[in-house]
């Protein structure tokens, strides 16, 4: 017994993989559309309505990915590996 | 007869594991959210619940790790299921009562081992199972929370970090709601599903089902249901205690701690691999502090971490060996998980009347 064949590396290499994507991945998303909203909120009250306006749709375009990315991964893991 | 008997002494004790787990973990799960103020304690302990709820429905894959890859299913009886889950409770309870950090699914797993190790001989464990499936990913999920966390605190301040900090932590206590919920859902299927997998075993042992089955959907809300009000109770103490052990972090900080645990232990589910979600869930606190500021990690933890990680699997499996050996001595009957589940229930009275005596203050002295 050696722990090349008793492991399941392809399996043990998916986790990993997915794990640091979906927790790094999800976490660079949601970070810009707070970015994107922090700025919204600043341009907003500097009276620049277009670069806010930027920024509003790139705070919800990200938080759509983060949903997107969380409904793709609830979907992942009820599905039999 | 007394096999059906010794079924149900197996299930309620199966059932009463998988309450004690919830209740155990309801800090790793709220503790974050509540330190944070992304939610009020009696909101995230409810939230936590319901959601540990749904998650035991979502897969089955490490119901079925227990069932078949741990122990051998054709040389196990429901007495070495009930002699293993005691060994679980009785190193659980010993851990708590004397403040060790311990995780419930090893405890869980050396217990089985040990009882199916005496009763059966090393046939019945599967060594390869155990190595592959339980000690392995055991021993690299920690790690893996561990860089995910550090990596993505790192991210929320370079991305968010020069933003004025009012709306930045608002918009991270919001993404909290998103991670918590996310840990409390795989809490829920990583944690109940041992219990799921620790009573279809029983239930293949005694005939009931064929081996190789998946849990009947009375097993799944069964456990579902005992880890949810596990979660909930265990909640109004973590509540009563705020403030006294719950880290202090920054929102971004718990969001990256959450969403790293969270990620790691359903990816993990979903291949089937039994984690400590306790450990994981402190491996991503660790990373999420260690990416700050290194001198801010409690390193103590992670040797505490390494020291349970040593000690729980074959501590546990020594006393569901011993568990198993004192019901046998009663017989093969129903006689000696009913003798050992009354001595059980007695000495756990005991040692909790001991404990809330110890934890009273002395009154004050009269005027």
């Amino acid at each position: 017994m050696t722990l090349a064949t008793v492991v399941d590396w392809s399996a043990l290499l998916k986790t990993v993989a997915g794990a640091f994507v979906a927790g790094v991945g999800v976490t660079l998303v949601f970070s810009v559309a707070i970015f994107a909203a922090a700025r919204f909120a600043d341009l907003s009250r500097d009276g620049r309505p277009v670069g806010a306006a930027g920024y509003v749709a790139l705070s919800a375009f990200a938080l759509a990915a983060v949903a997107a990315a969380v409904a793709v991964g609830i979907i992942v893991v009820t599905t039999k590996s | 007869m007394h096999n059906d008997v010794i079924l149900v002494i197996v299930v309620g004790t199966a059932l009463v594991f998988d309450f004690t787990n919830g209740f155990h973990d309801t800090a790793n799960v709220v503790a974050t959210s509540i330190s944070t103020r992304a939610m009020a304690p009696r909101i995230a302990v409810g939230y936590a619940a319901a959601l540990n709820f749904v998650g035991a429905f979502i897969s089955i894959a490490v119901a079925a790790t227990i069932a078949q890859d741990v122990v051998e299913a054709g040389a196990i009886t429901p007495t070495v299921v009930f002699a293993g889950l005691i060994g679980a409770i009785t190193w659980n309870l010993t851990t708590w009562y004397y403040g060790l950090p311990s995780s419930s699914s090893h405890a869980l797993i050396g217990g089985i081992v040990g009882a199916a190790f005496v009763a059966a001989g090393p046939d019945a464990v599967l060594g390869d199972g155990i190595v592959g499936k339980v000690l392995v990913p055991a021993a690299i999920a920690p790690l893996l929370a561990f860089i995910v966390g550090a990596i993505a605190i790192v991210i929320c301040y370079r991305v968010a970090g020069r933003q004025r900090p009012g709306p930045v932590a608002r918009g991270y206590r919001l993404g909290q709601v998103l991670s918590g919920g996310l840990l409390a859902l795989a809490h829920g299927t990583n944690d109940a599903q041992k219990t799921m997998g620790v009573i279809t075993l029983a239930l293949i042992a005694n005939g009931n089902l064929a081996p190789g089955s998946d849990p009947p959907t009375w097993v799944i809300v069964s456990a579902a249901a005992a880890i949810s009000l596990g979660t909930y109770s265990g909640g109004w103490r973590i509540i009563r205690t705020m403030g006294t052990r719950i880290l202090k972090m920054d929102p971004a900080q718990g969001f990256s701690a959450q969403g790293a645990g969270a990620a790691v232990i359903l990816a993990s589910s979903h291949f089937g691999f039994p984690l400590s979600t306790t450990q994981v869930i402190s491996g991503g606190v660790m990373g999420a502090g260690a990416g700050k500021r290194v001198s801010a990690v409690r390193w103590g933890v992670a040797g505490n971490i390494v020291t349970a990680w040593l000690l729980t699997l074959p501590a546990a499996a020594a006393i569901g060996a011993l568990a198993y050996g004192l019901t046998r001595i009663f017989g093969t009957g129903a006689a000696g998980p009913v003798v050992i589940s009354v001595l059980g229930v007695v000495l756990v009275a005991a040692v909790f009347a001991r404990r809330s005596r110890q934890q009273i203050p002395a009154p004050a002295a009269s005027p």
